[in-house]
């Protein structure tokens, strides 16, 4: 734990490498842990963590829009088990998504996408996952606008089970506007030399000594913890 | 390498499917030399947007078809090379400023095409540094594109393009989504651009926007380039017949009548010193009016100033936080929203916001049979009213810009509600549709249906409103005829709308 703790002021300028695999680290640890005490340990280092950033305010709105799928995985597993596991299994997912925040919000698209490709992942793939993540918030405007506009017509869809039926009210207008949208992203891209060969990137990534020992900290702890667990 | 034209086009013929008797492009020849600044103007459907994007290869490489001739740039020709290699040659600025940005900081953005030429991160950095500073966007580089104004964007895409060094840049109808303050900034840029030595492509059908800023104008007319001239000898009898039209200097001082509503019309919407914020920031503050059976207002200003979030308070879509809105007697905060869409009806400036019908009578129909007011009479006077007896079968998605817009102030009425709002109906769109829409306009009115424009189009307004109504930042700046309005400077300075009139020698 204490390499840890010795890397956190670093973790921000982590190659973008590094910081993946820590996270998928985080998650094979976190996923093999079946004990509450371990669990909190691990929730609280990410607190910190993401204290440190700055970031926290972000953070419980990301927990709010996460719990209820926590509460209904929790319910799931209660209803096939007992109140602990249940709880426990809630608290998991609440861990991964807080990673996973930790994660994203340390890294741009550009820097994952980019990140990606040195690691092997053909840029195009790549691209498509940093990109998609991008037009999140625009795709929720414009669902924001046809709920409007549906809503002037008289056509009653909104919050509420009523409105179920009239779904495809909402969905159909914003598939549409889904696919326009990446037509005329295709266009610019390709304007600007999507396809071309040869390209470079703005910010150069390098696995620097501090990323290797992150990397060979975080295999070490891993290694440790299912020793520990065998005993 | 030594090259004659910086574009050069002959017998350029082109189709998006297989060889047919009518392609898009009928018979092209165009030739600009260096530091030319042209404009390419037509109808929309003329084919301007389409040889745009032959000058960078998009077609036909990234749309297929069939094309013969050859397009030429700096000697290069486009149907041989891939659009990547004309990536230093060729810069291309589209006309939707959401749809041309796609990274996460405009740093990367303007960058992107730098780093498609393979150059090192360090030439990338001061590369993008510089067309930055050019545009005076510099301290936007640290910012997320989605967060930046339709305009900011714009001149992003701009700096995009320019970052490259490219000897032609190619516009396509970059004012569309713009307002007033705003193009003037894109055109003050684009002359600089253009004393740097770059050939400039523009393609434009508002032409009072274009024609001071160009050394030629080409018009296009199916598919065919029907006049190549300069502004000075281009007069506006020698374009209408290719359906398109620009007001002479001095047009913002011609009077034009528009009949208001009788006296004694009553009172259909009566808003009453409303205040709204929304996240903390206020929107609109103190704003009162009221709008009478048949009458005509049109509600200006910039983009920002807050006329479409004035414009859902009128139907519940939001609540003021001060003040009251009575539609038709109904006080809005007493109401469900379905309730007091059976009185007004809004068009949204985009009409893919709202089809999901298999074809258009459905989609028409929708709104009033979801009401229980469904009128086959009215239904098909509306259909005849915006001329839409020949497109019922269709589907609404695969209509032209100007269809679906018809389409959708059908929808709009099918309630045949008191109150008909209009958010931008013009945006875009060409002389032909303006007249058509000018004429739906008056008779609705006529009709007694009471009509709400939100526009920053002044021409339209002026040749369509009784009244005028101009906000900034959240306020009612001024408000009376037009012809009162428009003479305060001062308030249509706050506004951002500057009268577009501007003489042939305006630097």
């Amino acid at each position: 734990m204490r390499a840890f703790y010795l890397l956190k002021g670093r973790k921000m300028t982590l190659d973008p490498r590094t910081k993946l695999l820590l996270s998928v680290f985080y998650v094979i640890l976190v996923v093999f842990s079946y004990e509450l005490l371990p669990l909190i340990f691990e929730w609280v280092f990410i607190l910190l963590l993401i204290l440190i950033a700055g970031k926290t305010k972000e953070h419980l709105r990301w927990l709010k829009a996460v719990a209820p799928m926590a509460i209904f995985f929790g319910a799931v597993v209660w209803w096939s088990s007992d109140g602990k596991s249940a709880f426990i299994a809630g608290f998991k997912l609440v861990n991964i998504a807080s990673v996973f925040f930790a994660f994203f919000t340390s890294t741009s698209p550009e820097d994952l996408g980019n990140a990606l490709v040195k690691a092997g992942m053909p840029y195009p793939v790549a691209f498509v996952m940093s990109v998609s993540l991008q037009f999140v918030p625009v795709m929720a405007r414009k669902a924001g606008n046809v709920l409007d506009a549906q809503r002037s017509r008289g056509i009653p869809i909104g919050p509420g089970w009523k409105a179920v039926r009239y779904f495809h009210v909402l969905l159909i207008p914003v598939l549409i506007q889904s696919i326009r949208l990446a037509e005329e992203l295709a266009e610019a891209m390709e304007s600007r030399g999507f396809g071309r060969p040869g390209r470079t990137f703005l910010k150069d990534y390098k696995m620097r000594p501090a990323d290797w020992i992150a990397v060979f900290a975080g295999l070490l702890l891993l290694a440790a913890f299912f020793l520990l667990r065998q005993c | 390498m030594h090259y004659s034209h910086t574009i050069k086009i002959s017998s350029l013929k082109y189709s998006y499917r297989e060889k047919t008797a009518f392609p898009v492009l009928n018979g092209i020849d165009l030739t600009a030399g260096e530091n030319e600044y042209i404009l390419l103007c037509g109808a929309s459907g003329s084919g301007k947007s389409t040889l745009c994007r032959t000058l960078n290869g998009l077609i036909p490489h990234f749309y297929g078809g069939s094309l013969e001739g050859y397009v030429r740039i700096a000697g290069v020709d486009t149907t041989i090379r891939t659009v990547g290699d004309m990536l230093e040659l060729v810069g291309m600025v589209f006309q939707n400023p959401e749809a041309q940005l796609f990274c996460s900081t405009i740093e990367h953005e303007i960058a992107f095409g730098l780093e498609s030429l393979g150059l090192a991160p360090s030439e990338i950095k001061s590369r993008v540094r510089r067309a930055a500073e050019k545009l005076s966007i510099a301290d936007l580089l640290h910012r997320n594109p989605h967060t930046l104004s339709d305009g900011e964007k714009q001149f992003v895409a701009i700096a995009a393009a320019t970052a490259l060094s490219p000897k032609l840049i190619v516009l396509d109808e970059p004012y569309a989504n713009l307002d007033p303050s705003n193009v003037q900034r894109v055109r003050c840029a684009l002359k600089e651009i253009r004393r740097q030595g770059v050939c400039i492509v523009i393609a434009e059908h508002r032409l009072h926007y274009t024609l001071p800023d160009v050394d030629r104008v080409a018009v296009i007319h199916d598919g065919r380039i029907v006049i190549d001239t300069p502004p000075a000898l281009l007069l506006p009898h020698h374009v209408k017949g290719y359906g398109l039209e620009f007001p002479l200097p001095g047009y913002m001082e011609e009077k034009i009548e528009i009949p208001g509503p009788p006296p004694g019309a009553e009172t259909v919407l009566s808003v009453e010193n409303i205040s709204f914020s929304k996240n903390g920031t206020p929107l609109l503050k103190d704003i009162s009016f009221t709008l009478r059976k048949g009458e005509c207002i049109a509600v200006l200003g910039a983009n920002g100033a807050g006329k479409t979030t004035l414009l859902k308070h009128i139907n519940g879509l939001y609540l003021p936080d001060k003040g009251k809105i009575t539609l038709m007697g109904l006080d809005t905060s007493q109401k469900k929203i379905p309730e007091l869409a059976r009185y007004a009806g809004i068009a949204f400036q985009n009409p893919d916001s709202q089809f999901f019908m298999l074809n258009v009578r459905d989609e028409i129909s929708a709104g009033a049979i979801a009401l229980n007011c469904y009128d086959e009479k009215w239904i098909n006077r509306l259909v005849d009213l915006f001329g839409l007896e020949k497109l019922l079968k269709r589907a609404p998605y695969r209509l032209s810009g100007g269809e679906k817009k018809r389409v959708a102030f059908a929808s709009a009425l099918a309630a045949k509600p008191a109150v008909l709002a209009l958010d931008e109906p013009t945006a875009g769109q060409d002389t032909r549709f303006r007249c058509a829409l000018s004429g739906f306009l008056s008779e609705l009115t006529a009709e007694g249906i009471a009509v709400i424009l939100v526009t920053h189009d002044l021409l339209f307004a002026k040749q369509n409103a009784h009244r005028f109504l101009l906000m900034a930042k959240g306020k009612i700046i001024s408000e009376g005829t037009p012809g009162k309005v428009i003479s305060d400077k001062t308030a249509m300075q706050l506004a951002g709308l500057l009268p577009a009139e501007r003489t042939k020698n305006d630097a």
